[in-house]
């Protein structure tokens, strides 16, 4: 069953609150999906606290919302052909 | 030995015992990753995981298949040989059936995938149990579809359409990140895309027969066909049909194919997804993938690969058809090579058994390992070893190390090579030394040590083998 106490505002990876419902199980009640439209962090609610929890989730793994922009793009845009 | 799709095989490895179907009650998270590396942990010859009542599903209806080819049994069966051939038999075999490329391949209009068709309303996570695989992946991915795309320079051309396997990252119900690195072919289609401006269509080919995704994570050459290499693989013609909306060819028995487009310009955080190589990946900006049309079987199994710190499948899936590669490249130039076993995190580590010329070969032979394609970016530690050595034996092999290396005379270190940028000890991310350790019998002009009196078996010793296998079987 859904735990409805799951952080369901806070992304528990970068910490923004740009949160929104990604998806809700076919068999209905049994969890939600929720992902951040910062960093793309998705999670379940049924998961453990590890990765549903800002307060849990590791540090290492954290990311700051503005570094963002500046992460490596792999591969490269090329330029337009004349 | 030809299998028609996924459930076909699935249905011999149950034959064999190296099936497992679990019916329990399990939650999409941690028990299906957990099952899978426990799995791996356990043994080598270990089953694959069918689980049919996974939290969220209607029991029997959301299946997910672990582990398909995580076993040496389960490759060898895939090749379709007994399950107990050995690992250097498979190799031998897998090496002679190349001999038969190009295959035929078998166009087919009735794919079983065309019973359910989706272009409204698509939401991946309903159709597949998708799950996260490693604690701290970034969400849920699909690793072990067959992506298949055309080069916009040459839509035309059957060999450059490329069949290869690349990590998605599932961000929304119909929107997918896609590693598509520069070096790949997939790199090379949606670079030439982007400098036209244009999207790139591709099909994204789920639940598939062992055949095609083994020869698609195979370094190919940019313009041979992955479905005319299956085709000398299996033995047999190789089924494709159109894909409806894209018309790229896919596999004719998949589960699940997927159409939609790479968007040109487009860059978005992607990962971390624990790779291969036992470590998280990190995050970077990457291509993103819109979803546009969803073909599919009734109720289709969602096939998915464990990965992480080896040995998991990613490591059964990717041995001999690395291994294969690198030994007929060698052997084109150097008859002297044995074989080859580059199976050591995707041939960061490979060993290579051959007969000396003369003093210092199996040293050139090294290096010319680390220059061939797949070479560039792996054989960070390539081992030599003498051609009645068997590469595939890891006793034979220390054996060689510790008795034939001399440190001084057989280390050869060379600076600053390409490596791929994964490999968390590059520095900067992409550049390494890279050495050979050379434990072969050192040969004339090059004379030292005492290798002159080498005990070898009694008399008879092949004979009693077999008394003995018989005895035991």
């Amino acid at each position: 069953m859904t735990d409805t106490t799951v952080n369901s505002t806070i992304c528990p990876r970068c910490g923004a609150e740009n949160v929104r419902v990604l998806t809700t199980s076919p068999v209905p009640g049994r969890w939600t999906m929720y992902v951040c439209d910062t960093c793309i962090y998705s999670w379940r609610s049924t998961e453990p606290r590890s990765a549903t929890d800002p307060l849990t989730y590791p540090a290492e793994f954290k990311i700051d919302p503005a570094e963002i922009p500046s992460i490596p793009a792999i591969p490269t845009v090329p330029p337009r052909r004349r | 030995m030809a299998y028609a799709d996924l459930r076909e095989f699935l249905e011999t490895l149950d034959r064999n015992g190296q099936l497992l179907t679990y019916s329990e009650p399990v939650n999409p998270e941690p028990d299906l990753g957990a099952a899978a590396r426990a799995t791996a942990n356990l043994t080598d010859r270990g089953p694959a995981l069918l689980f049919d009542n996974i939290n969220g599903y209607e029991p029997g209806k959301g299946r997910v298949a672990l582990n398909v080819v995580g076993s040496w049994p389960n490759h060898a069966l895939m090749l379709g040989l007994d399950k107990d051939t050995s690992v250097k038999d498979q190799f031998f075999e897998f090496a002679g059936r190349w001999d038969a490329f190009p295959g035929p391949v078998e166009r087919r209009d009735d794919a079983p995938w065309q019973e359910v068709t989706i272009t409204e309303g698509i939401d991946l996570f309903h159709l597949l149990p998708l799950f996260r695989l490693n604690r701290y992946d970034v969400g849920c991915y699909i690793d072990k579809a067959a992506v298949i795309s055309r080069d916009p320079d040459d839509p035309d051309d059957f060999g450059k359409q490329n069949v290869g396997i690349y990590r998605i990252q599932v961000k929304d119900k119909d929107r997918l990140g896609i590693q598509p690195l520069a070096a790949h072919d997939l790199g090379l289609h949606l670079q030439r895309a982007e400098e036209r401006g244009e999207n790139l269509p591709i099909a994204i080919a789920l639940g598939n027969e062992p055949a095609i995704t083994t020869v698609a994570g195979m370094p190919l050459a940019y313009d041979q066909s992955e479905y005319e290499m299956a085709a000398a693989i299996q033995g047999a013609p190789y089924r494709i049909t159109k894909a409806p909306l894209t018309g790229l060819d896919v596999p004719w028995g998949s589960e699940v194919v997927i159409e939609g487009e790479i968007i040109a310009g487009e860059r978005e955080i992607e990962g971390p997804f624990g790779e291969f190589t036992g470590h998280y990946s990190g995050a970077r900006r990457q291509p993103v993938v819109r979803v546009h049309r969803v073909t599919h079987r009734r109720n289709p199994i969602f096939e998915h690969l464990y990965l992480g710190m080896p040995w998991t499948e990613m490591d059964y899936t990717l041995a001999l058809n690395t291994s294969v590669p690198l030994y007929r490249q060698l052997k084109a130039e150097f008859p002297e090579v044995a074989a080859v076993n580059a199976m050591y995190t995707q041939g960061l580590l490979g060993i290579i058994s051959v007969k000396q010329r003369f003093g210092g070969f199996a040293k050139a032979v090294g290096m010319r390992a680390m220059t061939v394609p797949h070479g560039l970016a792996y054989c960070k530690v390539i081992i030599m070893v003498d051609e009645d050595v068997d590469p595939f034996n890891l006793a034979q092999v220390m054996w060689a190390l510790s008795v034939h290396y001399h440190p001084l005379h057989d280390t050869v270190t060379i600076p600053n090579l390409s490596i791929l940028a994964l490999d968390p000890s590059s520095d900067p991310a992409g550049i390494t030394h890279k050495v050979i350790l050379d434990a072969t019998t050192p040969v004339a002009p090059e004379e030292r040590g005492h290798y002159s009196q080498v005990v070898g078996d009694p008399e008879g010793t092949a004979d009693w083998e077999n008394i003995i296998k018989g005895l035991l079987k």
